[in-house]
């Protein structure tokens, strides 16, 4: 895929808060994409785990923040058990997600869920979609 | 034996037969199981950045409780409570700036008194005193394996289950520890210890899924579909889990992986509790076997004992 490269303060903000957020050095990931090889959902997604952060690596936020893999990440920590760098890729992830806009819109919220669907969803599984998608 | 029990929420409501079956089971060892006071949701999801990180108070919370009840263990079945809460306390054990932090914070909880509902405040330092073991782990290590084996009433050698392990059992290692990560045996010889055969299959530590259920169902029905076939390809009459969430998402949506791949002929799947509590000689009818969606019925057939319990 072809990117475009910027510099400046904002791209090297948006590094730090990413590293400084998920507490893993994002420069340790040499692309041999092993966290995309076992995703168990790689197929639905538009930016592979390690493209992501690739494009971390190139301080690329809008591209980054864009992508609707941010939202199909389950955090199943197959990549993290896989990475030979030691990267837990769940943390970028949810790093990433914690930098969109705090006013924007929930990437899913409790309004998505109809209460028949509710009636019939376990607990555990609407603590944890709101505590990965809403803000 | 007096062991610390923490439920969560969804088996006092939707998944009601991990509880049971696990109560069922653990009164045939002769281990008296023990609910902390007042406990709470523990949040289901461990928080992965660092900053955010309100959501531990709760797992904090009822790790002290079960510690101010004298308990240095605490047992859980499901698996995300497993995950928040094991994580949650090795954060309190090896981060002094998190143990800190959430000690100034919930030092002024409010103690109400059980009876005399007097309120007090005031709690001591909670330095992460307590373990935090899945059932499984339990049976293994403070249990151990043979002396289940010693306690089984019914013989169960024609069953041929899988385990799922799912995604939160056992990964990141380096916080759970419970097993390797990629070649795991803990489930296996568990099963084998109550006189199953274990099914191994490539996708038992593969995800179901998990929350995507919800908001992506496509994505979720295609993950526990490759997870159902592969075992049922590997001659398997039954997978058996641990978390309330795979329960949903492969059995309650079975219908729904059907309706995707025509291919898919189905396969009951059923809580690890229940086999055990099974094997150990439970009635059928305290199993649960109401709240399946998928038959489970033809999986606890009544086989005459070899040798029953005195």
């Amino acid at each position: 895929m072809r990117v475009k490269l910027k510099s400046g303060q904002a791209a090297k903000k948006f590094i730090e808060r990413v590293e400084e957020l998920s507490g893993e050095n994002v420069y340790a990931c040499y692309q041999c994409g092993r966290c995309s090889a076992g995703c168990p959902v790689a197929s639905e997604m538009d930016l592979l785990p390690n493209q992501i952060i690739r494009l971390v690596q190139l301080g690329l936020q809008d591209e980054v923040v864009g992508s609707k893999t941010l939202f199909l990440c389950a955090s199943c920590f197959t990549c993290q058990s896989r990475c030979p760098k030691g990267i837990d890729m769940a943390r970028v992830m949810e790093a990433v997600r914690h930098l969109l806009d705090p006013k924007g819109k929930d990437a899913f919220g409790p309004a998505e869920v109809s209460p028949e669907l509710a009636q019939e969803l376990p607990q555990q599984v609407l603590v944890s979609i709101f505590r990965k998608f809403a803000k | 034996m007096k062991v610390h029990y923490y439920p969560g929420c969804t088996l006092k409501d939707k998944t009601k037969a991990l509880d049971l079956s696990t109560r069922e089971a653990m009164a045939l060892l002769g281990i008296e199981l023990v609910e902390p006071e007042g406990w709470t949701c523990c949040g289901a999801e461990y928080p992965l950045t660092e900053e955010k990180i309100g959501t531990l108070a709760a797992p904090i919370r009822v790790l002290r409780q079960v510690r101010d009840e004298g308990g240095d263990v605490v047992v859980t079945t499901c698996s995300f409570c497993y995950a928040v809460l094991k994580r949650a306390n090795g954060a309190v054990r090896n981060d002094p700036l998190k143990r800190k932090r959430f000690n100034a914070y919930l030092r002024d909880d409010i103690k109400i008194d059980r009876w005399t509902k007097a309120k007090t405040t005031g709690f001591d330092e909670y330095k992460g005193e307590v373990e935090v073991l899945h059932l499984l782990e339990f049976l293994r290590d403070r249990v151990g394996f043979p002396v289940l084996k010693s306690k089984l009433g019914r013989d169960l050698s024609g069953l041929a289950v899988a385990p799922y392990y799912g995604c939160r059992l056992l990964r990141p290692k380096e916080e759970l520890a419970m097993d390797e990560p990629d070649n795991p045996k803990i489930f296996e010889d568990f099963l084998t210890a109550i006189g199953c055969q274990a099914v191994d299959y490539p996708f038992k530590q593969e995800c179901c899924g998990s929350y995507l259920s919800v908001s992506l169902p496509d994505a979720a029905t295609e993950a526990s579909y490759r997870v159902l076939r592969s075992a049922k390809m590997a001659g398997a009459a039954a997978v058996a889990v641990t978390c309330p969430l795979c329960f949903y998402n492969m059995d309650k949506r079975q219908d729904k992986i059907k309706e995707a791949y025509l291919d898919f002929p189905g396969i009951p799947v059923v809580f690890f509790t229940q086999v055990m509590a099974w094997a150990l000689g439970v009635d059928k009818a305290l199993l649960g076997l109401g709240e399946h969606a998928v038959p489970a019925e033809a999986v606890f057939q009544d086989i005459p004992a070899a040798e029953v319990r005195p």
